[in-house]
Protein backbone atom coordinates (compact mmCIF):
# COMPACT_ATOMS: atom_id res chain seq x y z
CA UNK A 1 0.00 0.00 0.00
CA UNK A 2 1.41 3.37 -0.94
CA UNK A 3 1.61 6.22 1.52
CA UNK A 4 -0.58 9.18 0.82
CA UNK A 5 1.31 11.85 -1.08
CA UNK A 6 1.15 15.37 0.32
CA UNK A 7 -1.62 17.50 -1.03
CA UNK A 8 -0.57 20.35 -3.28
CA UNK A 9 -1.50 23.82 -2.23
CA UNK A 10 -4.84 24.56 -3.77
CA UNK A 11 -8.30 25.82 -3.02
CA UNK A 12 -10.03 24.89 0.20
CA UNK A 13 -12.54 22.81 -1.76
CA UNK A 14 -9.85 20.81 -3.48
CA UNK A 15 -8.06 20.20 -0.20
CA UNK A 16 -11.18 18.70 1.33
CA UNK A 17 -11.80 16.50 -1.65
CA UNK A 18 -11.17 12.78 -1.35
CA UNK A 19 -8.45 11.38 -3.61
CA UNK A 20 -9.11 8.32 -5.70
CA UNK A 21 -5.84 6.49 -5.13
CA UNK A 22 -6.64 2.79 -5.52
CA UNK A 23 -8.97 0.37 -7.21
CA UNK A 24 -9.63 -3.09 -5.84
CA UNK A 25 -10.61 -5.66 -8.44
CA UNK A 26 -12.12 -8.94 -7.38
CA UNK A 27 -10.81 -11.82 -9.45
CA UNK A 28 -11.14 -15.56 -9.77
CA UNK A 29 -7.33 -15.66 -9.88
CA UNK A 30 -5.82 -12.46 -8.43
CA UNK A 31 -2.22 -13.30 -9.35
CA UNK A 32 -3.13 -13.96 -12.96
CA UNK A 33 -5.27 -10.83 -13.09
CA UNK A 34 -2.37 -8.75 -11.78
CA UNK A 35 -0.04 -10.36 -14.31
CA UNK A 36 -2.53 -9.50 -17.06
CA UNK A 37 -2.44 -5.81 -16.10
CA UNK A 38 1.35 -5.77 -15.85
CA UNK A 39 1.64 -7.12 -19.36
CA UNK A 40 -1.18 -5.00 -20.74
CA UNK A 41 0.30 -1.81 -19.36
CA UNK A 42 3.94 -2.72 -19.89
CA UNK A 43 4.73 -2.48 -16.18
CA UNK A 44 7.79 -4.00 -14.57
CA UNK A 45 7.59 -7.05 -12.34
CA UNK A 46 10.18 -5.49 -10.04
CA UNK A 47 7.82 -3.25 -8.11
CA UNK A 48 5.48 -5.24 -5.87
CA UNK A 49 2.95 -2.43 -6.14
CA UNK A 50 1.02 -2.22 -9.36
CA UNK A 51 0.41 1.44 -10.04
CA UNK A 52 -0.58 3.47 -13.07
CA UNK A 53 -0.46 7.22 -12.78
CA UNK A 54 -0.33 7.17 -9.02
CA UNK A 55 -3.35 4.90 -8.71
CA UNK A 56 -2.73 1.47 -7.23
CA UNK A 57 -4.46 -1.57 -8.67
CA UNK A 58 -5.20 -4.19 -6.03
CA UNK A 59 -6.55 -7.66 -6.59
CA UNK A 60 -8.51 -9.86 -4.25
CA UNK A 61 -9.97 -13.31 -4.55
CA UNK A 62 -13.53 -13.24 -5.84
CA UNK A 63 -16.48 -14.55 -3.93
CA UNK A 64 -19.03 -14.78 -6.73
CA UNK A 65 -19.79 -17.84 -8.81
CA UNK A 66 -19.83 -16.07 -12.16
CA UNK A 67 -16.41 -16.27 -13.83
CA UNK A 68 -16.83 -12.98 -15.65
CA UNK A 69 -18.37 -9.64 -14.82
CA UNK A 70 -22.10 -9.61 -15.56
CA UNK A 71 -22.20 -5.92 -16.50
CA UNK A 72 -18.83 -4.94 -18.00
CA UNK A 73 -20.13 -1.46 -18.83
CA UNK A 74 -20.78 -0.76 -15.13
CA UNK A 75 -17.19 0.25 -14.36
CA UNK A 76 -14.60 0.96 -17.04
CA UNK A 77 -10.94 1.73 -16.36
CA UNK A 78 -9.53 4.30 -18.77
CA UNK A 79 -5.79 4.14 -19.21
CA UNK A 80 -4.27 7.12 -20.96
CA UNK A 81 -1.27 6.40 -23.15
CA UNK A 82 1.05 8.47 -25.31
CA UNK A 83 1.51 5.77 -27.96
CA UNK A 84 -1.70 3.93 -28.61
CA UNK A 85 -0.21 1.68 -31.28
CA UNK A 86 2.35 0.36 -28.80
CA UNK A 87 -0.43 -0.17 -26.24
CA UNK A 88 -2.47 -1.99 -28.87
CA UNK A 89 0.47 -4.22 -29.73
CA UNK A 90 0.85 -5.27 -26.11
CA UNK A 91 -2.83 -6.17 -25.92
CA UNK A 92 -2.66 -8.11 -29.17
CA UNK A 93 0.36 -10.03 -27.85
CA UNK A 94 -1.68 -10.75 -24.74
CA UNK A 95 -4.50 -12.09 -26.95
CA UNK A 96 -6.93 -9.74 -25.23
CA UNK A 97 -10.57 -9.84 -26.29
CA UNK A 98 -11.45 -6.63 -28.10
CA UNK A 99 -14.83 -5.07 -27.45
CA UNK A 100 -14.01 -2.06 -29.60
CA UNK A 101 -11.08 -1.92 -31.97
CA UNK A 102 -9.05 1.29 -32.03
CA UNK A 103 -11.26 4.07 -33.23
CA UNK A 104 -10.68 7.76 -33.90
CA UNK A 105 -13.17 9.84 -31.94
CA UNK A 106 -13.49 13.53 -31.18
CA UNK A 107 -11.80 12.78 -27.85
CA UNK A 108 -8.88 10.90 -29.31
CA UNK A 109 -8.10 7.32 -30.28
CA UNK A 110 -9.88 4.82 -28.08
CA UNK A 111 -9.96 1.04 -27.93
CA UNK A 112 -11.64 -1.31 -25.45
CA UNK A 113 -10.69 -4.80 -24.32
CA UNK A 114 -11.82 -7.16 -21.59
CA UNK A 115 -9.41 -7.89 -18.77
CA UNK A 116 -8.75 -11.32 -17.31
CA UNK A 117 -12.07 -11.25 -15.44
CA UNK A 118 -14.20 -9.64 -18.12
CA UNK A 119 -14.01 -6.03 -16.92
CA UNK A 120 -13.86 -3.35 -19.60
CA UNK A 121 -10.49 -1.66 -19.97
CA UNK A 122 -10.02 1.23 -22.37
CA UNK A 123 -6.82 2.61 -23.78
CA UNK A 124 -7.03 6.24 -24.73
CA UNK A 125 -4.63 8.49 -26.60
CA UNK A 126 -6.37 11.79 -25.96
CA UNK A 127 -6.82 14.37 -28.69
CA UNK A 128 -5.18 17.74 -27.97
CA UNK A 129 -8.58 19.41 -27.69
CA UNK A 130 -10.35 16.71 -25.69
CA UNK A 131 -11.88 17.74 -22.34
CA UNK A 132 -9.39 18.23 -19.48
CA UNK A 133 -10.70 15.15 -17.70
CA UNK A 134 -9.57 13.06 -20.65
CA UNK A 135 -6.15 14.59 -21.05
CA UNK A 136 -3.19 12.46 -20.18
CA UNK A 137 -1.63 13.33 -16.86
CA UNK A 138 2.03 12.82 -16.20
CA UNK A 139 3.16 10.40 -13.53
CA UNK A 140 3.07 12.21 -10.18
CA UNK B 1 7.02 5.35 -24.24
CA UNK B 2 5.70 6.71 -20.95
CA UNK B 3 3.94 4.47 -18.48
CA UNK B 4 0.16 4.44 -18.96
CA UNK B 5 -1.79 6.36 -16.36
CA UNK B 6 -5.18 5.49 -14.99
CA UNK B 7 -6.67 8.74 -16.19
CA UNK B 8 -10.25 8.07 -15.27
CA UNK B 9 -12.75 5.54 -14.07
CA UNK B 10 -16.11 5.48 -15.76
CA UNK B 11 -19.18 4.52 -13.81
CA UNK B 12 -22.04 3.42 -16.05
CA UNK B 13 -25.39 4.27 -14.51
CA UNK B 14 -29.06 4.50 -15.31
CA UNK B 15 -29.30 7.74 -13.32
CA UNK B 16 -26.22 9.93 -13.87
CA UNK B 17 -27.57 13.02 -12.10
CA UNK B 18 -28.27 11.09 -8.92
CA UNK B 19 -24.82 9.51 -8.91
CA UNK B 20 -23.08 12.82 -9.68
CA UNK B 21 -24.90 14.56 -6.84
CA UNK B 22 -24.03 11.79 -4.41
CA UNK B 23 -20.30 11.79 -5.16
CA UNK B 24 -20.16 15.58 -5.06
CA UNK B 25 -21.93 15.74 -1.70
CA UNK B 26 -20.16 12.76 -0.16
CA UNK B 27 -16.59 13.15 -1.32
CA UNK B 28 -16.19 16.80 -2.26
CA UNK B 29 -17.88 18.54 0.67
CA UNK B 30 -17.81 22.29 0.60
CA UNK B 31 -17.20 22.27 -3.10
CA UNK B 32 -20.74 23.41 -3.85
CA UNK B 33 -21.14 20.70 -6.45
CA UNK B 34 -18.51 22.34 -8.62
CA UNK B 35 -16.33 19.27 -8.64
CA UNK B 36 -18.22 17.92 -11.62
CA UNK B 37 -18.41 19.37 -15.09
CA UNK B 38 -20.81 18.35 -17.81
CA UNK B 39 -18.99 16.56 -20.62
CA UNK B 40 -22.19 15.67 -22.45
CA UNK B 41 -25.81 15.97 -21.27
CA UNK B 42 -25.54 12.48 -19.79
CA UNK B 43 -21.87 12.40 -18.80
CA UNK B 44 -20.25 14.22 -15.91
CA UNK B 45 -16.58 14.37 -14.97
CA UNK B 46 -15.11 15.12 -11.57
CA UNK B 47 -11.51 15.01 -10.44
CA UNK B 48 -10.55 13.35 -7.19
CA UNK B 49 -6.80 13.69 -6.81
CA UNK B 50 -5.09 13.04 -10.12
CA UNK B 51 -7.82 10.77 -11.41
CA UNK B 52 -11.20 11.65 -12.85
CA UNK B 53 -14.48 9.98 -12.13
CA UNK B 54 -16.67 9.87 -15.22
CA UNK B 55 -20.35 9.26 -14.60
CA UNK B 56 -22.03 8.09 -17.78
CA UNK B 57 -25.73 7.58 -18.32
CA UNK B 58 -26.22 4.24 -20.05
CA UNK B 59 -29.12 2.02 -20.98
CA UNK B 60 -27.21 -1.25 -20.71
CA UNK B 61 -26.80 -1.28 -16.93
CA UNK B 62 -29.48 -1.92 -14.33
CA UNK B 63 -30.48 0.49 -11.60
CA UNK B 64 -28.44 -1.45 -9.07
CA UNK B 65 -25.07 -3.08 -9.51
CA UNK B 66 -25.67 -6.85 -9.46
CA UNK B 67 -22.06 -7.54 -8.41
CA UNK B 68 -21.01 -4.67 -6.16
CA UNK B 69 -17.92 -6.40 -4.80
CA UNK B 70 -16.30 -6.82 -8.19
CA UNK B 71 -14.72 -3.38 -8.08
CA UNK B 72 -14.09 -1.17 -5.06
CA UNK B 73 -13.16 2.48 -5.44
CA UNK B 74 -10.68 3.48 -2.73
CA UNK B 75 -10.72 7.13 -1.74
CA UNK B 76 -8.05 8.47 0.57
CA UNK B 77 -8.91 11.30 2.93
CA UNK B 78 -7.05 13.42 5.44
CA UNK B 79 -9.50 13.00 8.31
CA UNK B 80 -11.53 9.82 8.05
CA UNK B 81 -13.47 10.45 11.24
CA UNK B 82 -14.62 13.85 10.05
CA UNK B 83 -15.51 12.37 6.66
CA UNK B 84 -17.49 9.58 8.32
CA UNK B 85 -19.36 12.13 10.41
CA UNK B 86 -20.14 14.10 7.27
CA UNK B 87 -21.29 10.93 5.50
CA UNK B 88 -23.52 10.06 8.43
CA UNK B 89 -25.15 13.46 8.10
CA UNK B 90 -25.97 12.52 4.52
CA UNK B 91 -27.48 9.24 5.76
CA UNK B 92 -25.30 7.13 3.50
CA UNK B 93 -25.43 3.36 3.62
CA UNK B 94 -22.40 1.80 5.27
CA UNK B 95 -21.31 -1.70 4.34
CA UNK B 96 -18.58 -1.57 6.97
CA UNK B 97 -18.50 1.37 9.35
CA UNK B 98 -15.22 3.17 9.87
CA UNK B 99 -12.86 0.97 11.82
CA UNK B 100 -9.20 0.74 12.70
CA UNK B 101 -7.21 -1.84 10.80
CA UNK B 102 -3.53 -2.36 10.32
CA UNK B 103 -2.23 0.73 8.65
CA UNK B 104 -5.06 3.11 9.29
CA UNK B 105 -8.77 3.75 9.33
CA UNK B 106 -11.06 2.09 6.81
CA UNK B 107 -14.77 2.21 6.09
CA UNK B 108 -16.85 1.01 3.18
CA UNK B 109 -20.04 2.60 1.98
CA UNK B 110 -22.45 1.95 -0.82
CA UNK B 111 -23.26 4.56 -3.46
CA UNK B 112 -26.81 4.96 -4.82
CA UNK B 113 -26.12 2.41 -7.58
CA UNK B 114 -24.83 -0.15 -5.11
CA UNK B 115 -21.14 0.30 -5.95
CA UNK B 116 -18.74 -0.12 -3.06
CA UNK B 117 -16.68 2.89 -2.04
CA UNK B 118 -13.93 2.63 0.55
CA UNK B 119 -12.73 5.55 2.66
CA UNK B 120 -9.13 5.27 3.83
CA UNK B 121 -6.89 7.29 6.07
CA UNK B 122 -3.48 5.71 6.25
CA UNK B 123 -1.22 5.94 9.24
CA UNK B 124 -3.88 7.11 11.63
CA UNK B 125 -3.75 5.96 15.22
CA UNK B 126 -7.07 5.44 16.97
CA UNK B 127 -8.22 8.37 19.03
Amino acid sequence: MVADPPLPESSAGARRRARLLAITLESRAPDRAAAWYRQALGLSDDDPLLTAGGVELRFTLGTTEAPNTVEPARIVLNFHVDDIRAAEARLVALEAVWVRELEHTSWGIIGTVLDFDGNCVQIVEPAPDSPPCLQRKEEP
Amino acid sequence: MATPTLGSILLGTSDPERLRDWYAAALAPGDGGGVFTEVTPTMFAGTFGDTSLLIDGRSDVAGTNPEPGRVVLNFHVDDARAVAEHLDSLRVTWLVELEEREGGLFGTLVDPDGNYVQIIQLGQSPS
